[in-house]
């Protein structure tokens, strides 16, 4: 997973659906990602925001400057309705993709 | 550009809130970018995050500084994928926020909420729309349908272009409608050439007995061939058959539908059966269908007998179906004829000589028309009123659209720069309108139905042929269809227009544009036009305002307050006996004076505005006319000893009668003052003679009366001739009661004191004076508040109009106003200029509006009493109320143009 064809293709996924179900700002997304995937898979200042700035100009994401007492004041990113969309039709196609590649690889495990 | 190594040299550099040195350095390419510093300071919080980790893992503060640093890897690969975020294009949206998929349907819903929201957004402007539309339709819609129930409707009766009514006419004798004897219908109807058949009608009223009380009924004297004239037939039995024009044959009746229902129960078994009509038995044989009661409101139809010899009664209209192919002026040629004919067989010779002029004319016309009458012209004004009105509205929605369109340019810019496509936004729009339109259209037909329920009620009591007024669904379509595509045009065109406008241009704060400058000509347009037609508007219900303060001044020559006025009619030949009505007369006044609460009693043959005028020749004494000179026409009354002192009118000369004025003493009369002093310059008519009839008797004048109007205060006045009613005994008379109060309450008593002397003699037609001179006037103040409502709405609608373009005006010229505060103009300056352009919109206006004025008000001659069409007063008043109005409307956008902060508008642009 460490190839960066791959990670350029799932990254806007995990980011779709780290949001889903809630807003979240760009330093818990890193620590997510790393965290989930057991540091298989690292985001870093460079790759990370471009593409948070890229779904955001696609209108999936949007971002907010929220301030909370006693935290820093911080850009927290959302899901919109378009993002939900483009985010099921994605899980819908990786599930295919990771599908098939597991009907390749069965027969000769068999 | 600083290197991450170097950077790690000093790492207390590095510590909380100084990242965004080494951020600015690493992407300063993006610096022009409009979220720069929201990158810069996102980015510094993220490396902030990261060295508080590594510092809480237990790194030193310069192994974290240099770690969280690589997180911005290598120079120049942040910023080149900053920079192709930056250049890849924004995906089509059909509007911010939308959902991209599902079809031109799936956003409606939106737009429908969008729509709702921005018509709330702008209450005042909404309401005013709103309002327009339902002026604009609803008012034209009702008196469109009055108009088309009592003009264009065509009559209740089969094929009604096909009849004509024709009647004499005797200008020279001052008797412009002279209705047909029997004996010149008779001769008529058996040589015409012109009509399928003749008939001939009159409208007395007959007391219906036998059942319960004597009741008093509107009546139908009509020829047997009536129903098949007209081509309507009883719903039930038949109507009349030609055996039954013969004196023996002709005791039968057909019942109106409402009688029917009303004294009979609606019982089928009613033809057949035997009726009991002032006294007479007769046998009904049938009842017509529900709403026909021609003519005259008649419920009940008795066939009529002609004796061909008779020219008693001169008091049949007639109508007649043409042949095909046959028009009115060719059957009013050979009436003419006719006419001619008839009397030279009958006297021997032509009545008049060869080159004189005709001593009266055939009138004939279509029955449509005849019914109509005078009527037509009030509804043709109004029918120009509400045109008016209809124009006023439409340009005031447009100019509100206008407006409202140009106050959101930015908006809409701003979304097709979202990526709204221009068709996105033109659904926005229309839904908006049509919202709009549908409010005001909902209002429209609600104002509407109002509208021709009141209007026709009254319409109904005025024009006898009129027996409904439906809605007319042509003219509420083609009113709501010009209303409502005025809103559709003026609120899409301007963004169908908007595809072409210069996105940025329009964008950028205080824009100006030619197009601005297009659309503010045409507000102005629509401005001068609301102002001038709303002028002729107001100058038209001005003129016909005082007309009706001129009538209303009126001395009708009578106190009517407080009088009451019933009608007593004795049958015949019970009281065929003169000197057995003159005793029941004399009785009644008796009795009813004793009455308690009535102060005075009089009877007359005809009250002042009832419905019956007896108009006899005349002559006077030693000024009779020549042979060939016309013959003098009066209005005779028979009255009372008390009838002077019960209707009010004063004696001006000589005596009241009197009770010595007997059958058997002299013959004397009264003329009024109208009739002294057109033969007797002083006025000074006693112990003169006047003679009624051709050959009368002489009576001697003993007094002279205040002239009194009858019927109508606008017409001329009628010369009066007073006969003491015992020497002219009649069986039909009206009583009149002044009572100390209210009247109304007397009328009991009065039947009463009828019933002791004869439980058979029904009292009818009760009503007070005030009451029938107010309904004489009915159509006449109908007509007045109509106009009036309409000049006032007129005015409403032109204050707005001018008060949006001028709020426009101002709002698109802040700047300038900002600038020339800046250069040292004066507020007053300011507000002065502003006015300057509102009284130039007004001028203008006004002049092009008198000018029409000047042309149209000749029309409403007709309408108008003692009021010139060009009445200067009314003009003047008009025009000040209407500047007035209009600089009042100008005024608060001007004072708003003066309150300009000259800083904002420079630092805005």
């Amino acid at each position: 997973m460490r190839s960066t064809d791959l990670k350029k293709g799932s990254a806007e996924l995990l980011i779709l659906s780290l949001l889903a179900r809630e807003a979240r700002h760009g330093y818990e997304l890193c620590k997510l990602i790393e965290a989930r995937s057991q540091n298989a898979v690292r985001f870093k200042v460079a790759s990370l925001y471009p593409l948070l700035y890229r779904l955001e100009r696609r209108g999936w994401i949007a971002g907010r400057w929220v301030e909370k007492a006693g935290q820093r004041r911080r850009r927290h990113y959302r899901l919109t309705s378009e993002g939900r969309k483009v985010l099921e039709s994605q899980r819908r196609s990786w599930s295919e993709f990771v599908e098939g590649v597991r009907r390749i690889l069965e027969p000769e495990h068999a | 550009m600083p290197d991450p190594s170097t950077s790690s040299g000093s790492p207390r550099a590095q510590s909380r809130g100084d990242w965004k040195p080494e951020i600015r350095a690493r992407i300063a390419a993006l610096e022009r970018a409009a979220d720069y510093d929201d990158i810069v300071e996102e980015l510094a919080q993220h490396l902030e995050d990261r060295y508080d980790e590594l510092v809480g893992e237990g790194r030193s503060e310069a192994d974290a500084s240099r770690l969280a640093l690589e997180e911005l890897a290598r120079d120049g690969v942040l910023e080149r994928a900053l920079r192709r975020v930056e250049r890849e294009p924004i995906p089509p949206q059909p509007a911010i926020g939308r959902p991209t998929s599902g079809g031109w349907w799936r956003g409606l819903s939106s737009d429908v909420r969008d729509g709702l929201r921005a018509l709330g957004a702008a209450p005042g402007l909404t309401l005013v729309a709103v309002v327009t539309l339902a002026v604009g339709i609803g008012a034209n819609a009702a008196i469109f349908s009055v108009v088309n129930a009592a003009m264009l409707r065509p009559l209740p009766f089969a094929d009604p272009n096909r009849l004509v009514s024709f009647w004499g006419s005797a200008p020279a004798m001052g008797l412009p409608v002279v209705a047909y004897p029997e004996g010149l219908y008779d001769y008529v109807r058996k040589r015409n050439q012109s009509f399928e058949g003749v008939a001939a009608y009159s409208n007395p009223s007959v007391t219906l007995t036998g059942r319960g009380e004597p009741e008093r009924l509107k009546g139908a004297v009509v020829t047997v061939n009536f129903f098949d004239v007209l081509g309507r037939h009883p719903q039930l039995g038949r109507g009349f058959v030609a055996e039954e024009e013969a004196q023996g044959r002709n005791r039968v009746a057909v019942l109106g539908h409402g009688l029917w229902q009303r004294r009979f129960g609606g019982d089928a078994r009613i033809v057949g059966q035997a009726i009991s009509l002032d006294g007479t038995p007769l046998t009904v044989v049938g009842v017509m269908s529900e709403g026909f009661d021609f003519p005259a409101h008649a419920e009940l139809w008795l066939p009529l007998t002609i004796d061909p010899q008779s020219l008693d009664c001169w008091c049949f209209a007639t109508v007649g179906r043409l042949r095909a192919g046959g028009t009115a002026d060719s059957a009013g040629r050979e009436m003419a004829r006719l006419n001619d004919d008839f009397w030279r067989d009958r006297e021997g010779k032509p009545r008049t000589n060869p080159g004189d002029p005709p001593k009266s004319l055939i009138i004939a016309k279509p029955m449509s028309r005849a019914l109509v009458g005078d009527d037509q012209l009030p509804l043709l004004v109004l029918v120009g009123a509400v045109a008016m009105v209809l124009l006023i509205a439409c340009a005031n929605l447009a100019n509100l659209l206008l407006v409202r369109a140009n106050a959101r340019r930015r908006e809409l810019a701003v979304r097709c720069c979202l990526g709204a496509s221009p068709g996105r936004i033109v659904r926005q729009l229309l839904v908006e309108s049509l919202l709009l339109a549908a409010a005001g259209a909902a209002l429209g037909l609600a104002v509407a139905f109002w509208g021709a329920r009141v209007l026709g009620r009254r319409a109904m009591d005025r024009l006898p042929h009129v027996q409904d007024v439906p809605l007319d669904p042509a003219v509420l379509f083609f009113t709501l269809g010009i209303t409502l595509a005025t809103v559709l045009v003026f609120g899409v065109a301007p963004a169908l227009r908007g595809g072409r406008v210069d996105l940025q241009e329009a964008v950028k704060d205080g824009a100006r544009t030619t197009r601005a400058a297009s659309s503010r000509r045409l507000a102005h347009a629509f401005v001068i036009a609301q102002v001038a037609l709303s002028l002729v508007l107001l100058v038209g219900a001005g003129l016909l305002l005082r007309s009706l303060a001129n009538l209303l001044a009126i001395d009708p020559g009578f106190r009517a307050e407080n009088v009451l006025v019933g009608r007593v009619t004795l049958p015949w030949p019970e009281y065929r006996d003169e000197s057995r009505t003159r005793a029941f007369y004399q009785e009644l006044e008796a009795r009813v004076g004793g009455l308690p609460g009535v102060q005075r009693v009089g009877l007359s043959s005809s009250a002042p505005f009832s419905s019956g005028n007896n108009q006899q020749i005349f002559s006077i004494r030693g000024r009779e006319p020549q042979a060939g000179q016309p013959k003098l026409v009066a209005s005779v009354r028979g009255v009372s000893t008390g009838y002077f002192q019960a209707a009010g009118t004063a004696l001006l000369r000589g005596r009241a009668f009197e009770t010595t004025d007997t059958e058997r003493t002299d013959l004397v009369a009264i003329v009024d003052e109208t009739l002294a002093r057109r033969f007797w310059t002083d006025g000074n008519a006693l112990g003169h003679q006047v003679r009624l009839g051709d050959d009368g008797p002489w009576r001697t004048i003993v007094g002279v009366a205040a002239s009194v109007r009858h019927g109508d205060l606008a017409a001329e006045i009628d010369r009066y001739v007073y006969v003491p009613t015992v020497q002219m005994p009649s069986v039909e008379m009206d009583i009149l009661v002044r009572g100390a109060g209210d009247p109304s309450g007397l009328t009991a008593g009065i039947r009463r004191a009828l019933a002791t002397l004869d439980a058979a003699v029904p009292l009818y037609d009760v009503h007070t004076i005030e009451e029938v001179v107010e309904r004489s006037l009915g159509p006449r103040r109908l007509t007045n508040a109509l106009l009036a409502a309409f000049g006032l709405a007129a005015l409403v609608l032109a204050s707005l109009g001018i008060y949006g373009v001028m709020a426009y005006s101002v709002s698109l010229r802040v700047n300038e106003f900002g600038v020339r505060l800046a250069l040292g103009a004066t507020r007053r300056d300011v507000l002065a200029l502003v006015l300057r352009q509102g009284v130039r919109l007004v001028a203008l206006g006004v002049a092009f509006g008198l000018a029409a004025a000047f042309g149209l008000t000749r029309y409403l001659e007709v309408l108008l009493f003692r009021v010139q069409p060009v009445e200067p007063l009314v003009f003047g008043a008009v025009v000040v109320i209407l500047a007035l109005v209009a600089l009042g409307a100008c005024l608060v956008p001007a004072r708003r143009a003066t309150a300009t902060n000259p800083l904002e508008t420079l630092r805005a642009s």
